[in-house]
């Protein structure tokens, strides 16, 4: 079968985003801050608006800058204020949408935009896309891997981390970095709305399945390549948003990780 | 040099007139304190005398406003003393969703990256045998760390602060989530490791029952060292009993213990 053009790059971004945020995901849910990843998501269709309003042609760049500034934001009122951390990402994350639905609807003509942007599409991923989610891949994967000893002790235990020697603030503005650019990314093929579900539904079905922590990253590794692939697959025959096909097909991933888990407990696979 | 720092014995932790507000609440209000190398002793106080804040000072975690502090006798806590140091928090913050085995949470306090990931059946070398021997956590191994009992759990975070060979141990709460028949056996687990290694081991802890029978110096905080000495000597003091409330009833032991506390 021929691969169209188009489709060759969405299924390239899709083999490449995939496992990165499978691997990013296992500590964002251990860390528990999938919120944190929705909000910085939704904060990037202001970063689009924003885009669209300065006339480019390609919305990644104020995309991207939006959602980290957003990520600072967070950071800085966490450290500032004693607002709890739900309430200070709930005023963003509804903020950044508000804000970017109100320059949107200044605009003309950008109605058609918005869904590919809120749900994801395979038409929108260009060559630049495809080289940077395998630039994302490359270097946010490459921090992950030299730091897995220090992040896996700061997921555990933040002050124990400190004491034995883990720059623990320097390291956890990082990976708030990181991830942002990861989820920021992600956004062509996931859409703003169900990007967060390519970060989270990976580690979650690979816990249904491992015995350790190893097993669990290249479960959930092989779990992204197979849910962003196959969505992105499906997408096109069935003439659908990339971004619901993705979630489903991670959905689907996850209830058969459970039914595994089920009929094969208490024995488990071995480390 | 400053005259009232030179030791009598080498001192493990010394703390001068350490004071600290949080939240302009003062908390600490000029602590001295001076724990001699290689004893077992108690630091323990009262909900809300400090003992945490001070814990946080001594590990690096929280600046004095005031105050000094000298850990084993060489300055302030930084980083590469604090290797020197081993920490066993209460317990982890660890979210079930996350795998990680007691093997896994072992190596990954190595410095250096991780091997464990790439070969996981090489990491297992004589240094991290003989502590997990030593605290009887060989069974546990292959356990997700989030699954594991209070007991079994502060096994592991000593074993995994053994692994570095600390001269100082410092255990916060040690057996808050022990039930009481553990308890007996986790201290003298504690006793047995300060016994064949020497090194200083300090209980931060509000319970004072287990100071008779594990430590052979105690330290009462109440934003300030309320008094200190043998354990009798302490549990015996007015300024104790102020501290606690005068509900305070020490707990009575009734056999002479056989192993803990004393120093070497």
């Amino acid at each position: 079968m021929d691969l169209e053009p188009f489709m060759l790059r969405a299924l390239l971004a899709a083999l490449f985003l995939g496992p990165l945020c499978g691997f990013i995901g296992v500590f964002v849910t251990a860390r528990r801050m999938s919120f944190f990843s929705d909000t910085v998501a939704h904060a990037a269709l202001a970063g689009v608006a924003l885009g669209f309003w300065l006339g480019l042609a390609d919305p990644t760049v104020p995309m991207v800058l939006f959602s980290l500034l957003i990520a600072g934001l967070i950071l800085w009122l966490r450290e500032r204020t004693d607002l709890l951390n739900d309430t200070i990402m709930a005023l963003l994350l509804s903020g950044s949408v508000a804000l970017g639905m109100v320059i949107l609807s200044l605009l003309k003509g950008f109605r058609g935009e918005l869904d590919r942007y809120l749900f994801g599409d395979i038409l929108s991923v260009g060559w630049s896309d495809v080289w940077l989610a395998l630039g994302a891949l490359v270097g946010v994967g490459s921090v992950l891997l030299l730091r897995l000893n220090a992040l896996a002790l700061m997921t555990a235990h933040a002050d124990l981390a400190h004491v034995s020697g883990v720059p623990v603030r320097g390291l956890n503005y990082a990976f708030v970095g990181l991830l942002t650019l990861t989820v920021a990314l992600s956004i062509r093929l996931l859409g703003i709305i169900l990007v967060t579900s390519l970060v989270v539904i990976p580690p979650a079905a690979a816990r249904n399945l491992s015995a350790s922590l190893r097993q669990q990253i290249l479960l959930s590794l092989l779990l992204g390549i197979l849910g962003a692939g196959g969505g992105v697959a499906l997408s096109y025959p069935l003439n659908l948003p990339s971004g619901p096909c993705i979630t489903l097909t991670l959905a689907t991933l996850f209830i058969g990780s459970l039914v595994a888990s089920r009929a094969r407990r208490p024995a488990r696979i071995a480390p | 040099m400053d005259i009232a720092f030179r030791p009598q014995r080498s001192a493990s932790i010394e703390v001068r007139d350490l004071q600290v507000s949080l939240g302009g609440n003062p908390v600490l209000r000029g602590v001295d304190l001076r724990i001699e190398a290689g004893r077992m002793v108690a630091l323990i106080g009262p909900n809300g005398s400090g003992k945490t804040t001070l814990l946080r000072c001594l590990l690096g975690l929280q600046q004095p406003h005031r105050g000094s502090i000298r850990l084993l006798g060489e300055g302030p806590p930084g980083p590469r003393l604090l290797r020197r140091v081993g920490y066993v928090p209460q317990r982890l913050q660890l979210d079930p969703s996350f795998m990680l085995t007691v093997r896994e949470f072992l190596a990954i306090r190595r410095p250096g990256t991780a091997g464990w990931f790439w070969r996981p059946s090489r990491f297992v070398d004589d240094q991290l045998h003989e502590a997990v021997a030593e605290m009887d956590v060989t069974r546990l191994l292959d356990r997700p760390v989030a699954g594991l009992s209070g007991g079994q759990l502060q096994r592991v975070l000593i074993c995994s602060s053994l692994l570095n060979e600390p001269e100082l141990l410092l255990l916060d709460e040690p057996t808050a989530g022990v039930d009481t028949p553990g308890e007996e056996d986790f201290y003298g687990l504690i006793a047995d490791v300060h016994r064949r290694r020497g090194l200083t081991v300090v209980l931060v802890s509000h319970d004072l029952s287990m100071v008779y029978r594990h430590a052979s110096r105690v330290y009462a905080l109440n934003g300030v060292i309320c008094c200190e000495g043998s354990p009798d000597e302490v549990m015996n003091a007015e300024s104790l009993k102020r501290a606690y409330g005068i509900h305070f009833t020490p707990y009575h032991h009734h056999h002479h213990h056989t192993h803990g506390g004393h120093g070497p």
